[in-house]
């Protein structure tokens, strides 16, 4: 009968410092958890890059010119609660005398490059729609946008079919944001030069900007001067600063 | 004896860190804009607007970083909790997790215990009802943080998704609640483990589970009855 107890209390005993190893590695988590707010070990970039060049082969095959963004019922337009938002330290302004009138240049891989000016852009078919803005920070907000098709452009510069990316370009300072050519020619992919019935105003990426309702909002490049139809993809002003590089919807 | 088996039992972890790294870095997501409103309009339902999470119980450094990672992680979160269903499919420990018939009715006798209205522990099998109601309903929140996780993530190329949701905004918000809810899950379950049953914690670990030790055997409480009992003299 002793025996038998001395043999329980042993395993009691095992128990305790098998308890006292789990209570260790409970330990080393709440430290793992203290070093939060971190951006992880650096070691996992690698993973994260992976991950991230698989998700956009899965966003690529989600991508369909048929599915189009209806802001929801009842949703109210944002108007001027619209954020404004830049990466220069003032509101960019095309400087007209300093580098004349502004004008959106079209080129790269392409039959015939465009020097539109605003009037031309504004006489080309056009085209409004009230379409939900996702932000990459979690908001959304609802404006109508009107500007022209992007494959309209396209199909008049005679885009050639190996270009497989567009680079949107700036004067917001270095601006700029490279697209796969699929997202580029869905039917909702504007470049605007009105919001809510207005010409842009200087906050809101005046003279014109690309809109798209397919790409998070840092993908849709304001204050736009060039496009460009590349055989590369060109990466980007937050791309090339860790955020994703396609920031499909 | 043995209690969880090895699939169990790696799920069970690989889940508990996938899942901090997911809260920790959709907590520092949401601090992009702690609030759920469209622009220009009001939401109705959450009083903590615009206040930030704490950036401790964050995770990823900035914006791009937690993003990175919840995207990242998302995978393993899914493919794991599908070993874990499939296998407990396969190998029948549902049976132990699925509601039975009275669920309720034994639930409220273990609150009752718990809440000293009740001497005895009530008896159970594997796990008790509340254990049962808990470890059932974790897989159905995590299911519904995932769906609601991918309605805000693709809102426009599955909108039929995020419509059937109530929109992107409301998606959003029951993305947060499944987050809350799996954390309050997860609260309970960690303090029941070191306040009624620690030496479960060997079970998840190495399988082996000695059922002298059980709560039941030793009718304990949160913080009562916490040791081995004592053999009585015979």
């Amino acid at each position: 009968m002793s025996g038998h107890r001395d043999s329980h209390r042993a395993e009691r005993l095992g128990i305790d410092r098998r308890r006292f190893l789990e209570a260790s590695a409970g330990a080393a988590g709440a430290l793992f958890l203290a070093a939060c707010d971190s951006m992880g070990p650096k070691s996992a970039a690698k993973l994260l890059k992976f991950a991230e060049a698989k998700n956009e082969t899965l966003e690529r095959v989600l991508l369909r010119h048929s599915s189009m963004d209806v802001p929801r019922a009842g949703a109210k337009a944002a108007g001027g609660s619209f954020p404004s938002y830049f990466v220069s330290r003032h509101v960019p302004v095309w400087d007209e005398t300093a580098r004349g009138a502004w004008r959106l240049e079209v080129g790269g891989m392409v039959k015939a490059p465009l020097s539109l000016s605003l009037t031309d852009l504004a006489a080309l078919p056009r085209i409004g729609y009230k379409l939900d803005h996702f932000c990459v920070e979690g908001w959304t907000a609802v404006a109508t946008r009107t500007g022209v098709r992007l494959r309209e452009i396209a199909k008049l510069a005679g885009v050639d079919p190996a270009a497989k990316y567009v680079d949107f370009q700036s004067f917001d300072d270095d601006y700029h944001e490279s697209w796969d050519v699929e997202s580029a020619m869905h039917p909702q992919t504007l470049i605007v030069y009105a919001q809510d019935g207005h010409y842009l105003n200087a906050a809101w990426g005046a003279p014109a900007r690309v809109y798209s309702p397919t790409k998070l909002g840092y993908k849709n490049t304001k204050y736009l001067t060039r496009i460009m139809f590349m055989p590369v993809r060109n990466g980007g002003y937050w791309s090339d600063r860790g955020y994703e590089w396609y920031g499909g919807v | 004896m043995k209690r969880h088996h090895g699939v169990v039992r790696i799920t069970h972890w690989i889940n508990a860190i996938a899942l901090t790294i997911m809260i920790g870095s959709g907590l520092r997501i949401f601090n992009a804009y702690p609030a759920f409103a469209r622009r220009g309009e009001t939401f109705c339902c959450y009083p903590f607007e615009r206040v930030p999470i704490p950036a401790n119980l964050t995770f990823g450094g900035w914006l791009a970083g937690a993003r990175n990672w919840h995207f990242a992680m998302m995978w393993v979160l899914v493919v794991n909790g599908l070993v874990y269903l499939g296998f407990i499919y396969l190998h029948g420990e549902w049976r132990d997790l699925v509601p039975r018939r009275g669920i309720f009715r034994d639930a409220l006798e273990m609150v009752r215990f718990y809440l000293n209205q009740r001497k005895d522990h009530p008896r159970q099998g594997k796990h008790n009802a509340l254990q049962r109601l808990a470890y059932f309903s974790m897989p159905i929140v995590g299911i519904v943080a995932v769906v609601t996780g991918i309605a805000i993530w693709k809102p426009v190329e599955l909108s039929p998704l995020t419509t059937l949701l109530g929109g992107y905004v409301w998606a959003r918000y029951w993305h947060f609640l499944a987050m809350v809810a799996l954390v309050a899950l997860t609260i309970g379950h960690v303090f029941m483990v070191f306040t009624v049953d620690p030496y479960s914690l060997q079970s998840m670990i190495t399988g082996g589970y000695r059922e002298d030790l059980s709560p039941e055997a030793r009718n304990a409480r949160p913080f009562v009855h916490l040791l081995p009992n004592p053999k009585p003299e015979s």
